[in-house]
């Protein structure tokens, strides 16, 4: 309906040229990411860059996991790190956002807050005493310690959305299972659980993307074995020689399961994100 | 056993537990130990920790350090145009997507895509697009005739700020769009017919009822990017790690380069702790916007 | 014996009082209604007995037993919801046999009681749908499947109907009402609709602000009303009240109202004139009759509704609706006479507390 009242504040042929625009400017870095990572150092070093078909190749691929020290281990690592945190990230919140959104807790309220302001942290500020309390633990450099501080994060989004998603289940469902002779748990198990599996889903997801992205507190809590995908990215293009194309292979390597991801599941993502933080 | 009411609050706080007791251990704790270690003089040496109590020094020497007040005031320059961009940028596009040559699928997938890059990756392709002598900006700027040779974009300190927001802002835009177009589509259509009838035209309805009604969620915007400003660590590390002569040295990558690259643990604790202090009183700010939206939708 | 009672039941939420010291019983096979707006705290009564909500004070007894500190299933109760409630994800036979599975009883022994319940309620052809699948009526149908496979003691109902068009709503209702009467369960209903209680109900609790104004047979709330409040719920179109006073005409005692002047039985008379008070009068549309005898009134509008027209006369001094048989069509503005047919069917009311003045 605002689309309307749009299409009348300016002419049809600026709403043309600016979704152009816009498309041009968001799709174009990406597009050249993905064609460069295709070209030869030789065709992206000459000026302008050489286009013929002669160019492209698929060497960058294959020669990256050999040039960038362990990027399969990486990857590796990052998939097991992002798994691990999405599935406890859902055990432990899933049942966390049932209890806040129908078990009328005194005092949810404020917990909702806090776990809410917990998303609000600059990750600076819990960085330093986790990694003082990793090296007496002599957890410094290993997956667990990166799946635990990765909870920090991920846990809270994960309550939030589901909440959202449980406070939508009509409560005269879950009183009709009480009256039926249903436990609690029972309620949650067999009937909050199976009518909620696409936004538990979907919420899986979103973890697991925030946790394959993160690189600040791999930087910090990883060293040699537990380095995730963006730390050895950052590394390899940070070294003196370069080449581009490997440099751009090894970016969209590590981006392209999450584009995936994304595009698969946008919907969700959208409606329970950003409508969450938009309440009302 | 007790009644209904009773199993289910009694339920309910088994399910709470685990997940308040991990966020305790996990935050709460640190936040607190963030605080003592910045009362303290602690330094790494060697793989082990020495420190000695010292009070608010670290603060008094925070007032005092030059770095720190140039990250401070680049930090503030930088959010606050990174903010007023961002938004203004989003909201625009946000308005494109509701017209109904926007309306196709395609347009929320492209906004989808920055979002999802993981911000290390969309670092180093900046890297390569900003390259001096072969990344493709300049290839096509110099095409094009607009510069007449490559441009150092990481050149200078005024540069590389100005490119970093750049950066910034084209990663942060689509994702806040997203928010505003979730504001958009709440707006009761019958306000617009309501407003037609009263003989509003095409720019009056949208001053006084899309913006209004939209307020909250530009707040929303507002707060949530400017948190995310002040977090920006990914892009400084990999393009610049804060130069040229530190020119793009915030706050957030200050502290991280005074613990672990200086390995001065108090000293970095206490401008972690200044950033954590300007954020809380954002989202307090950002809590106190969605009180009525949680009051309802608790009911 | 599945007898209800509710002993001084109360109910706060925070500061606000939404029951208020209920008492009611209801005898073993009963069916009553309680009626009422919304916001009464019809639902929530009904959820008390239930146990889906705890009292704040008071005792609730079925058959005999204190059930305050039970849960819904403890209580043997079973109920149909507004909107069903339906599990979305389950086949009506799912539905249906839910509270036998968490009994723990077996797939071959709950397929057998299902397949009865569904029989008996004709669902026998629609056991493996999804509830999205059914129509409102076979959703409604499921709802009290999954109640009776029960065998409670008590059914409880939600205002069931309030979301069916009204076609359905009064098929609905017949087999609700022939279940009833098959089955003999105690049952408790909860409804806003007059017509609906008086069709169904034993007796009916009439509610108002979180207390039980009056509760009586439908006949009794009928005919006779405790107060205005009754009075006015009952019965459709809702009554008018008439404000007046008593005077005597050529030494017999009449109820002036304007212009007009309703004739009182001494008796009648003997009760209303006890202290100075004013009074009000009320009278059913269908027992003021067209009489070339009666009071002068003009028509001030006619509403044909199919079986009969609702006339509104007008006097210098108040309106009155009557009921005339068959689709009759008036002039605005014609000049009509109009009185009542029975003394008894006069109600009065005082104008303080709204009680109605038994005059029998």
């Amino acid at each position: 309906m605002a689309g309307r009242r749009v299409g009348r504040l300016v002419g049809p042929s600026i709403v043309v040229v600016g979704l152009a625009l816009f498309v041009v400017i968001t799709i174009g870095p990406l597009a050249w990411l993905v064609i460069s990572s295709f070209m030869e150092q030789q065709a992206l070093t000459t000026r302008p860059p050489d286009f013929s078909a002669a160019s492209f190749t698929l060497a960058n691929y294959t020669g990256v996991f050999a040039a960038a020290a362990q990027l399969g281990q990486g990857f590796a690592n990052s998939f097991l790190v992002a798994l691990f945190t999405t599935a406890v990230a859902i055990a432990v919140g899933a049942p966390a956002a049932y209890a806040l959104a129908r078990l009328e807790l005194p005092g949810a309220d404020a917990i909702l807050l806090m776990i809410l302001g917990t998303q609000m942290l600059p990750g600076i500020v819990i960085a330093i005493p986790l990694f003082i309390v990793m090296s007496h633990l002599g957890l410094v450099d290993t997956r667990s310690a990166l799946i635990i501080v990765y909870l920090s994060f991920n846990l809270p989004i994960v309550i939030w959305i589901l909440r959202g998603f449980f406070l939508a289940i009509p409560r005269g469902i879950e009183r009709a299972a009480a009256v039926d002779g249903a436990t609690t748990a029972q309620i949650f198990r067999l009937i909050v659980l199976p009518i909620s599996l696409a936004p538990l889903f979907a919420t899986g997801v979103f973890a697991f993307i925030e946790s394959w992205n993160e690189f600040f507190f791999a930087l910090i809590l990883t060293r040699q074995s537990a380095r995730t995908a963006p730390l050895v990215i950052s590394q390899f293009a940070g070294q003196y020689q370069t080449v581009f194309g490997q440099m751009m292979a090894a970016a969209a390597l590590a981006i392209a399961p999450v584009v995936a991801l994304a595009v698969l599941f946008r919907n969700m993502i959208m409606k329970g994100f950003a409508e969450g933080m938009v309440k009302g | 056993m007790g009644t209904l009411e009773q199993r289910r609050r009694r339920a309910g706080y088994a399910a709470l537990a685990p997940a308040l007791l991990i966020l305790v251990l996990i935050l709460a704790y640190p936040i607190v130990d963030s605080m003592l270690l910045s009362l303290q003089d602690l330094r790494a040496a060697g793989g082990t920790f020495e420190g000695r109590f010292i009070g608010l020094s670290n603060y008094g020497a925070l007032l005092e350090d030059r770095t720190f007040g140039a990250a401070l005031s680049a930090t503030a320059y930088f959010t606050a145009i990174e903010v007023v961009v961002v938004v203004l940028l989003a909201l625009g596009v946000a308005l494109l997507l509701v017209h109904p040559f926007g309306r196709f699928g395609i347009f929320r997938i492209v906004l989808l895509l920055p979002w999802a890059i993981a911000p290390v990756a969309n670092a180093v392709l900046w890297k390569w697009i900003l390259h001096a002598n072969y990344g493709i900006l300049n290839v096509l700027l110099l095409e094009v005739g607009l510069i007449d040779r490559n441009v150092v974009w990481l050149g200078t300190a005024r540069m590389a700020l100005h490119t970093v927001l750049a950066v910034d802002i084209w990663k942060s835009v689509p994702f806040i769009a997203i928010l505003l177009l979730a504001g958009l589509s709440k707006v009761p259509p019958v306000l617009y017919r309501a407003a037609r009838l009263d003989g509003a035209n095409a720019w009056e309805q949208f001053l006084h009822i899309t913006l209004p009604q939209l307020r909250p969620t530009i707040a929303v915007a507002v707060i949530l990017q400017t948190l995310w400003s002040l977090r920006i660590f990914d892009l400084i590390f990999v393009l610049t790690k804060g130069g040229p002569a530190d020119g793009t040295v915030f706050l957030n990558f200050l502290a991280y380069r005074t613990t672990f690259n200086f390995l001065d643990l108090g000293y970095g604790a206490a401008i972690a702790n200044v950033v954590f202090a300007v954020s809380f009183v954002l989202a307090l700010g950002y809590i106190w916007l969605l009180q009525p939206g949680l009051q309802r939708a608790g009911s | 014996m599945a007898e209800v009672e509710l002993r001084a039941v109360t109910k706060n939420f925070g500061k606000v009082a939404v029951c208020r010291g209920i008492d009611l019983q209801v005898a073993d096979g009963e069916f009553v209604t309680l009626l009422g707006p919304s916001g009464c705290g019809k639902t929530t009564t009904l959820n008390l007995v239930a146990g889906l909500e705890d009292a704040s004070a008071g005792d609730i007894l079925i058959g005999g037993r204190r059930v305050n500190d039970f849960t819904p299933f403890e209580r043997d109760v079973a109920m149909v919801f507004q909107n069903y409630a339906l599990y979305p994800h389950m086949t009506v036979a799912e539905n249906i046999g839910f509270t036998l599975r968490l009994r723990g009883i077996g797939r071959a022994g709950r397929r057998q009681r299902v397949a009865e319940v569904a029989e008996s309620l004709e669902l026998s052809g629609v056991l493996d749908r999804l509830p999205a699948q059914l129509s409102g009526g076979q959703q409604q149908r499921v709802a009290l499947g999954r109640a009776i496979i029960r065998e409670p003691q008590v059914f409880l109902f939600d205002e069931p109907f309030s979301n069916l068009d009204a076609g359905l709503r009064i098929k609905m209702r017949a087999e609700v009402k022939e279940l009833h009467q098959r089955l003999r369960v105690t049952s408790i209903f909860v409804t806003h609709d007059q017509e609906e209680a008086l069709s169904l109900s034993d007796r009916i609790a009439v509610m108002r602000e979180g207390a039980i104004e009056q509760y009586g047979t439908p006949a009794e709330v009928y005919a006779r009303p405790a107060s205005k409040y009754v009075a006015r719920f009952i019965g459709s179109p809702p009554l008018e009240f008439l404000p007046g006073r008593v005077e005597g005409e050529g030494g017999l005692p009449v109820f002036r109202v304007g212009a007009a002047a309703f004739p009182l039985p001494l008796r009648t008379a003997e009760r209303l004139v006890q202290g100075a008070q004013t009074f009000a009068l009320g009278v059913r549309p269908e027992h003021v009759v067209l009489s070339p005898a009666g009071i002068r009134a003009t028509v001030r509008l006619a509403q044909p509704v199919g079986p009969a027209t609702f006339v509104t006369l007008a006097w210098e001094g108040g309106e009155l609706v009557a009921r005339v048989p068959g689709m009759a069509s008036f002039a605005a503005g014609s000049a009509v006479h109009f009185q009542v047919d029975r003394e008894e069917h006069l109600m009065f009311f005082d104008d303080h507390q709204g009680r109605r003045l038994a005059t029998e």
